[in-house]
C-alpha cells in the first residue's frame, strides 16, 4: 500500500515537472529565446554530469555561473516573463468567452470587402507554431480582432498596411510583419510578392495565411506551403472553422 | 484527445526526459542532505554523551 502511494507521489511529481518544462518549451518555441533555452539545458546537462564524474573544480565554476546566470535569465527574457505572466492571467480565463466563430466571421467579412474595393490584404493566423518572430518584426497591435480593424490596417497610403498582420489567439498580434518568401522555384512566376510571402510563411510553419489579391481581388489561402486560389465566402469559412481553433492553442 | 498526444510529440518526449533526469538529481541531492543532517545530529548527542558539562552554565 505504502508502496504504491510512494509510487503515485513520484509519478505525480514527475508529471508536475513534464507539465512546467513542457510548458517553458512550448512557451519558448519560436522566439529567440529558443535558443537560449537550449544553451542552459547543455549547460545544465554538463553539470549533472561533471558532478557525477565527481569533477569539483569544474563543478565549482558551474555552480558560480548558474548564480550569475540567475540574473541573466531574468534580463534575457524580462520580455517573455512579463507576456507569460500576463497570459497566466487573462488568457485562461478568456478561452471560456472565446467565440471562434464570431472571429472567424470577422476575417472573412474583412477579406471579402476589401476584395471588392481590390486592396490586397496579407492575414497570418498562428496555430501550434508560434509566430513570434514575425510578431516582432511588425508593430505591436494586441486588438480584438474585428473586420473594421482588419480594414482600416490595410487601406493604402497608411504607415501599417505594408507587411501582413499576425492574428495569435483571439487577438490582431502586430501588423506590418515580414514573412519570409517562398524559395520554392516550381512556384509560379505570375505570383506577386504577397502570395509568395503567404507560401513562404505556410511552408516553414503551420500558419494559414489568408490573402487577397490586389489586383484580382481574389481570396486564396495558402497552409503548408501549398495555395489555393479564389475561395468563395463560404469556401474561406469553412476552410478556418476546420483549420482555426484558437481555443486549443497552447499559447502560455 | 488522439490529436493531443501526437501534437509537439518531441516536446513531449524532451520534457519528459528533462523532467525524469530533474527528479533523480533533485531526489539524490534530498537524500545526501537528509543523511548529513542524520550525521550532523548523531555527532552532536556524541560529543554531548562524552562531554556533559559542555551544556551546562558555568557555576559561580
Amino acid at each position: 500500500m505504502n508502496d504504491n502511494i510512494s509510487l503515485a507521489k513520484i509519478l505525480i511529481e514527475i508529471g508536475i515537472l513534464w507539465f512546467v518544462y513542457y510548458g517553458i518549451l512550448i512557451f519558448a518555441r519560436g522566439t529567440r529565446g529558443v535558443y537560449v533555452l537550449r544553451g542552459i539545458t547543455l549547460i545544465t546537462l554538463f553539470f549533472i554530469i561533471t558532478k557525477q564524474l565527481g569533477f569539483e573544480r569544474i563543478n565549482w565554476i558551474l555552480t558560480k555561473i548558474f548564480a550569475l546566470s540567475v540574473l541573466a535569465f531574468l534580463i534575457i527574457f524580462q520580455q517573455e516573463i512579463r507576456r507569460g505572466l500576463a497570459n497566466i492571467g487573462q488568457r485562461r480565463w478568456s478561452r471560456f468567452f472565446l467565440k471562434e466563430s464570431e472571429i472567424i466571421k470577422e476575417i472573412t467579412t474583412a477579406c471579402f470587402l476589401l476584395s471588392k474595393r481590390k486592396i490586397g490584404a496579407l492575414i497570418a493566423i498562428e496555430r501550434e507554431t508560434r509566430l513570434e518572430n514575425y510578431i516582432e518584426s511588425g508593430i505591436d497591435i494586441d486588438a480584438k480582432v474585428n473586420s473594421e480593424l482588419l480594414m482600416t490596417i490595410f487601406m493604402p497610403n497608411t504607415p501599417l498596411h505594408d507587411g501582413g498582420i499576425v492574428i495569435a489567439g483571439e487577438r490582431i498580434a502586430a501588423s506590418g510583419c515580414l514573412f519570409p518568401l517562398t524559395q520554392n522555384p516550381k512556384v509560379s512566376t505570375m505570383l506577386g510578392t504577397r502570395h509568395r510571402a503567404a507560401l513562404g510563411l505556410s511552408e516553414e510553419t503551420d500558419a494559414i495565411v489568408v490573402i487577397v489579391s490586389e489586383e484580382t481581388g481574389g481570396v486564396s489561402v495558402a497552409i503548408g506551403g501549398r495555395l489555393t486560389h479564389d475561395l468563395d465566402r463560404e469556401s474561406l469559412e469553412r476552410v478556418l472553422s476546420n483549420l482555426y481553433r484558437p481555443d486549443k492553442k497552447d499559447r502560455k | 484527445m488522439n490529436n493531443w498526444f501526437l501534437n509537439n510529440v518531441w516536446i513531449k518526449i524532451v520534457s519528459l526526459i528533462l523532467a525524469i533526469i530533474t527528479w533523480f538529481y533533485v531526489n539524490e541531492e534530498l537524500i545526501k542532505e537528509k543523511q548529513m543532517t542524520k550525521q550532523l545530529y548523531k555527532s552532536s548527542v556524541i560529543s554531548q554523551i562524552r562531554n556533559p558539562s559542555y551544556d551546562k552554565k558555568p557555576v559561580k
